[in-house]
């Protein structure tokens, strides 16, 4: 034990050290900022919906008891699944392990400690977003000071038996998988989010809610919910603890709490003893690099972009087939994939006809948010993706710098590169989801034409920004945006898109209005639409041209600094 | 004190090692020399215990390393080629971290640090973090890491990369005074004439295999050629052109 918490030590004074540099304070009160009112905003949505709840006669507090059960199987759900791939990195792809590997230290110590670490890596946030759920509740019933308790108690042995569980499932996997197989386990693990995200989305049919004339069948719906609630789920012992205490049965709360503790304890011991047979054999094994998932022919890419000129070109050739050869990245495309589909599954069912107020205005007001949806995927996509592409040269970006091309020719290089996949990509989203939103023609085009500025921008904002907030450091794509830059990305692009539509959502109105009315526009109405488009116009350039020329001076300041 | 026994290492269908057969007695500085891709740094890797061998087995002074490894491994400094540092951390907190592992006391921390640092010329950095360390000052500080915990063994690859001409001729003399004192070094390289200067005995390695072991005279004997260098000879037994 006392080794596996040496084995802590670094990343403790990793954390300490890194921590008192001086620029981080303003970055970290924005952080706590933003973190404290999404917080806030959780605390108040849940405090709504229930007061609302307590409100509505005998459901009352079956809803609530509902609502609670299903919080807690998507807590535990989404930790098991975070678990799976911080333990997955921890165990086998950390950059120190071949460090600690060496040190006489057995390896279930090592395991035991990448473990600690992966538990508070994939739980803290979870367990952060999810407290003012549990507080809320605690004020809405009325709770005495044991629920609070008992919200720690149940938590802390749910984390654990996540990420015990996790673990054990990854040191078996690692096993099990062919030694060349092991890098494209993340597409297996993709696959599997995607297939169980569907499930999930079927199984609660959230469209059903919309639909007050099912309130009767809501009742078999909300009854059906419990279905998965079996006795045996580690989140039922929880959601029967927090229930307990929520009505005062001590005893039992605690009786429930002492059942999740010893799973947890059994947990821990048995991947403690799995890991001391087999975790170093799975990571030796992991050791052996990859085998190509796809095989490329040279000349193929290269005949495909042989109008471009030598080294741009070169980049291009080699800018694709590393991502296509990264199979880190399958799992975050197939992420996004499960992202669209269920967004665009949500308007293929959305009951539109039977809707009262089914007007102009209604439709109009659905199709911008439809906009406003799109360009969301846009730019979450926009961050995964094109944001960290300039961080990930990481140690090889020297290549860049004594390339014969001048840094802004790579950051286009870039731009286009990211430019092209993503604008069919949201293009077919605003098509598809218009069509299933029976949009009127001239919104079609409208969003059409919207959506065809609106990704150069959000692009170049990703690259521009990348660029100025580069980490060369970072050893998972992942991260990176979660950063600073990050940070002032989303911000900026969502500031950029909100800008766009209300300057064009305004004269729509006008002109569906006035043609509803069947007036003609007035020579002032006509100058502001125009001068309205025209903004939005000279809004989106800026927005292509500006953040790549902010990323070229920061980035090249920042190499010539050296510091990283 | 090393000993390998019909050690093997498949990565597919690549044999990076196979069967070595190969003793290291105590005291002695055995030099592992070969071609780009033979197979040295795999040899390494599984003598230090990073990586499971696919066949045979590794015993560290009678210690088997797959059945006690820790036993095994705390017997060892291991100087790897491309080794990893917290580059979070100052250089004294890197120590530290190690000594803990190895279970060094405070005062012999304390004194073999002080020694180690001013014996690689860092004692006036130790206190800063190891990104701003330069490449070469990284390697002093992994060889101070190795040397921390008094190791009857030592195992280094490629050891004088990115070092300077000082620190070259410091670390050969080091080499040669612990290897006096019974230390074991089993240490693989490019430099010939740093095995020549240095080694008791050379064992080359091509393609995965043990071609040649021996002190130089013996290799030179092996290769049938009169008078001439390690150089020769590491051409002529692995058989490639010598380039002109
Ligand atoms: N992790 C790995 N995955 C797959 N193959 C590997 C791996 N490491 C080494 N190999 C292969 O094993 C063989 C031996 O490599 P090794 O690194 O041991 O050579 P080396 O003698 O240290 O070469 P160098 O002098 O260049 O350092 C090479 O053919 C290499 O391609
Ligand atoms: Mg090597």
């Amino acid at each position: 034990m006392k080794q596996a918490i040496i084995l802590l030590n670094p990343r403790l004074l990793s954390f300490k050290n890194k921590g008192f540099a001086k620029d981080r304070s303003i970055r970290l009160i924005i952080f706590a900022g933003i973190g404290l009112s999404f917080w806030a905003g959780i605390f108040a949505i849940c405090y709504r919906v229930l007061m609302y709840f307590q409100r509505v006669e005998d459901l009352g507090n079956i809803l609530a008891y509902k609502l609670l059960s299903m919080v807690l199987l998507i807590f535990f759900s989404l930790l098991i699944f975070s678990s799976i791939l911080t333990s997955l990195s921890n165990l086998y792809m950390s950059k120190d392990l071949t460090l600690v590997h060496s040190l006489p230290v057995s390896s279930e110590k090592i395991f035991l400690a990448k473990c600690i670490e992966s538990t508070i890596d994939s739980s803290w946030m979870v367990v952060v977003y999810t407290i003012p759920v549990f507080i809320s509740y605690g004020i809405v019933f009325k709770a005495g000071p044991f629920f609070y308790m008992d919200i720690v108690l149940s938590l802390f042995p749910l984390c654990i038996i996540a990420s015990a569980l996790s673990s054990i499932m990854v040191l078996v996997v690692v096993i099990i998988l062919p030694a060349s197989r092991i890098r494209s386990i993340f597409v297996f693990l993709g696959l599997a989010l995607l297939i169980i995200l569907y499930m999930t989305f079927r199984l609660l049919r959230p469209e059903r809610l919309v639909n007050p004339e099912d309130f009767a069948s809501l009742l078999s719906y909300m009854d059906n919910l419990s279905a998965p609630s079996s006795s045996l789920l580690p989140s039922t012992w929880a959601f029967d603890s927090l229930k307990a205490a929520l009505t005062g049965d001590v005893s039992y709360a605690l009786f429930n709490v002492t059942l999740s503790i010893s799973c947890a304890v059994f947990l821990i011991f048995l991947s403690i003893l799995i890991a001391k047979a087999i975790y170093f054999k799975g990571f030796s094994k992991s050791q052996a690099s990859i085998v190509r998932l796809f095989q490329h022919k040279r000349e193929r890419l290269d005949k495909l972009f042989s109008f471009l000129s030598g080294p741009t070109k070169s980049f291009v050739v080699k800018e694709i087939k590393t991502f296509l050869r990264d199979q880190t990245q399958w799992s975050q495309i197939f992420l996004i994939g499960a992202l669209i589909v269920i967004y665009t599954y949500n308007f293929s069912v959305l009951p539109i006809e039977q809707s009262p107020i089914k007007t102009v205005y209604l439709q109009n007001l659905l199709s911008f948010l439809n906009v406003a949806l799109a360009a969301f995927v846009l730019i979450s996509v926009t961050a995964r993706f094109a944001f960290p592409s300039i961080s990930i040269e990481g140690s090889s970006f020297w290549i860049v710098r004594s390339a014969p091309i001048p840094i802004r020719t790579f950051l286009w290089i870039k731009f286009f590169i990211y430019l092209f996949p993503l604008l069919i990509l949201s293009e077919i989203l605003i098509v598809v989801t218009n069509l299933f939103l029976n949009v009127t023609p001239f919104m079609m085009y409208l969003s059409i034409i919207t959506i065809l500025f609106m990704t150069p921008g959000v692009v170049s904002l990703g690259i521009g920004l990348g660029a100025a907030y580069p980490d060369f450091n970072s050893e998972n794509p992942a991260h990176i945006v979660t950063g600073f830059g990050g940070l002032v990305f989303m911000i900026i692009s969502a500031a950029y898109i909100g800008a766009v539509i209300v300057l064009e959502a305004g004269p729509v109105y006008t002109i569906f209005m006035s043609g509803i009315r069947g007036e003609s526009l007035s020579y002032f109405q006509l100058l502001w639409i125009i001068g309205s488009f025209f903004t939005a116009f000279v809004i989106s350039v800026l927005a292509i041209i500006l953040p790549i020329r902010f990323g070229e001076k920061r980035l090249i300041a920042h190499s010539s600094t050296g510091n990283s | 004190m090393i000993d390998l026994i019909n050690l093997s290492k498949h990565f597919g269908n690549i044999k990076a090692v196979d069967r070595l057969n190969l003793s290291v007695s105590s005291g002695e500085l055995f030099g592992f020399i070969g071609p780009n891709g033979a197979g040295k740094t795999t040899t390494i890797q599984m003598i230090g215990g990073l990586l499971a061998p696919s066949e045979g087995s590794v015993m560290i002074d009678g210690i088997d390393m797959a059945k006690e490894p820790e036993k095994a491994k705390r017997k060892i400094g291991l100087i790897p080629d491309r080794p990893f540092l917290y580059e979070k951390l100052t250089g004294i907190e890197f120590l530290k971290f190690t000594a803990d592992l190895y279970e060094i006391g405070e005062e012999v921390f304390l004194e073999n640090t002080e020694k180690l640092l001013n014996m690689f010329s860092l004692i006036d950095r130790a206190h800063e973090l190891i990104e701003s360390y330069s490449h070469g000052m990284k390697q002093r500080l992994i060889m101070s890491a190795a040397l921390l915990h008094n190791p009857p063994l030592i195992v280094v690859d490629e050891p004088m990369v990115g070092l300077d001409p000082k620190g070259i001729k410091m670390v050969k003399n080091l080499f040669r005074s612990l290897v006096k004192k019974g230390t074991t070094i089993f240490m693989s390289t490019h430099t010939l004439r740093l095995a020549e200067d240095v080694c008791d005995r050379i064992g080359i390695i091509n393609n995965g295999k043990l071609i040649a072991t021996g002190t130089i005279n013996e290799l030179k004997h092996t290769a049938q050629i009169g008078e001439a260098d390690l150089e020769r000879v590491f051409f002529q037994l692995t058989e490639e052109e010598i380039p002109l």
